[in-house]
């Protein structure tokens, strides 16, 4: 029944959907739907903050519970991980994967048997070391007083990717807004130097954020969508587009 | 043997050498905050639990009604920015938003769990008993903003009660509108027409939620 709600039935939901009012199987389809409308993601987005404005409370949180927090936290591993590897922007998002991939190698040696009996939980913990560390050097970057910044719209005006570019050439693209595609193909980066396209990474099925490294007088920035393993010249019209401008 | 929980508080009170890296904390942007929890820095931690606890924990409170669970929920939400930092956006919202949305998520969850059921009938049963619902007085209890209340005090009062009984006592539309014996339709508008007016009052006052 909910499986067949338009799309303007789903746009009459959102607001009790941020609400967390709707029945579960709303919830669901509604879900479904906003990982592909970044509109309608937007929508929700605008709603939960004008909810927080309400929820604004002037009491404490009972002392004890920061207590109960700290001593849970005194069991995560990962804090050697994070001396072990100073935040620094990427030079070549390839050579960093590797470097920290060895990082991690010589941390296993570090912390002994017990680390390399949970293989799986190093993988989780390598997956996890790369996404904090490319969202702290992303946001770094965003704080950056010289770096430029994008907006990549769809065609129909609306933002389905950010990117901040520094001056030594190293840029991230927050691309949260990007709709899910399939497993077999990829969305792409390019950057328009001059009259050309240059590829400035593949960015997967799913993206979220990504570092990129582009050098050169870098006056906009583009997203196909591709074959899985990217192309080197596209003939896709962009699903997102737009110019690079000072902050 | 030490327990975990004196060396968790030794550890905290033993981070003292970063005393002045949790002074520029306090001025750290929500963004940084985020970074530096990223780093699992313990402290960056403590400091979003700081700004963002005391609004968490009264929302928790205020759906459950039930102090030790909104506790539990405030441990959830706090540890879960902790193992999985990454999925906050800043370009989608405030963090505080990001905390508040999760929590009542699961403070909504546990309400409509059978265990909960009965609490909440028994608090609603008082609370209707004791004045009614009324936002502009739910909100008058927790809120500091004035401009927030004024932008309530704008709603219409049949938008105003849908978005009580949503928001603060965790109905589904549908409940809301067999309580308030009215289509359900006319509740969906109601909530929606009513959080537009009070996104647009609020913007009026300049309130920036981050």
């Amino acid at each position: 029944m909910t499986s067949h709600l338009t799309h303007d039935e789903i746009r009459e939901l959102l607001a009790v959907y941020a609400l967390d009012a709707v029945d579960d199987d709303e919830a669901e389809t509604i879900e479904l739907h906003l990982r592909g409308c970044p509109r309608c993601r937007a929508e929700v987005a605008d709603h939960r903050e004008t909810a927080g404005a309400l929820a604004t409370g002037h009491e404490q949180a009972p002392v004890h519970l920061w207590d109960n927090i700290v001593s849970t936290l005194e069991e995560a591993p990962p804090l050697e991980l994070a001396r072990l590897l100073p935040l620094r922007a990427p030079r070549e998002r390839r050579v960093w994967r590797v470097a920290v991939a060895a990082a991690a190698a010589v941390l296993i040696g570090v912390v002994g048997v017990r680390v390399v009996q949970q293989g799986d939980q190093i993988n989780r913990m390598q997956s996890a070391l790369e996404d904090r560390t490319v969202l702290a050097a992303a946001l770094a970057a965003h704080g950056n007083p010289d770096a430029r910044q994008a907006e990549l719209l769809s065609a129909d005006g609306v933002v389905l990717a950010r990117a901040v570019l520094v001056p030594d050439g190293t840029g991230y693209l927050w691309s949260g807004g990007l709709p899910l595609t399939d497993p077999d193909r990829t969305y792409q980066l390019w950057a328009i130097v001059g009259t050309e396209a240059i590829s400035a990474g593949v960015l997967g099925p799913n993206p979220s954020v990504a570092p990129f490294r582009i050098t050169g007088d870098v006056t906009a920035l583009a997203i196909t969508e591709e074959v899985a393993g990217g192309v080197v010249a596209s003939e896709n019209q962009p699903v997102a587009s737009g110019a690079v401008v000072e902050a | 043997m030490e327990s975990r929980r004196e060396r968790a508080s030794k550890r905290h009170r033993g981070s003292v050498d970063v005393a002045v890296s949790r002074d520029d904390l306090r001025d750290a942007s929500d963004a940084a905050l985020v970074i530096a929890i990223g780093r699992w820095q313990h402290d960056a931690l403590a400091e979003a639990f700081r700004r963002h606890s005391g609004a968490v924990f009264a929302l928790a409170r205020r759906l459950l009604n039930d102090p030790a669970q909104a506790e539990e929920i405030v441990q959830e939400v706090f540890l879960r920015l902790w193992g999985t930092p990454e999925r906050f956006d800043p370009s989608r919202g405030s963090l505080r938003s990001y905390l508040l949305t999760q929590a009542h998520g699961r403070a909504v969850d546990a309400i409509r769990s059978d265990t909960s059921r009965r609490r909440r009938e028994d608090r609603d049963a008082q609370r209707a008993t004791a004045a009614g619902y009324d936002l502009e007085r739910e909100v008058g209890d927790v809120i500091v903003a004035e401009h927030v209340r004024e932008a309530v005090a704008a709603l219409a009062p049949a938008e105003r009660e849908a978005i009580e009984l949503a928001y603060f006592a965790g109905h589904t539309y549908r409940e809301v509108a067999v309580m308030l014996n009215e289509p359900e339709g006319t509740i969906k508008t109601r909530i929606r027409s009513g959080m537009v007016r009070l996104r647009s009052g609020l913007a009026a006052a300049g309130h920036s939620p981050s």
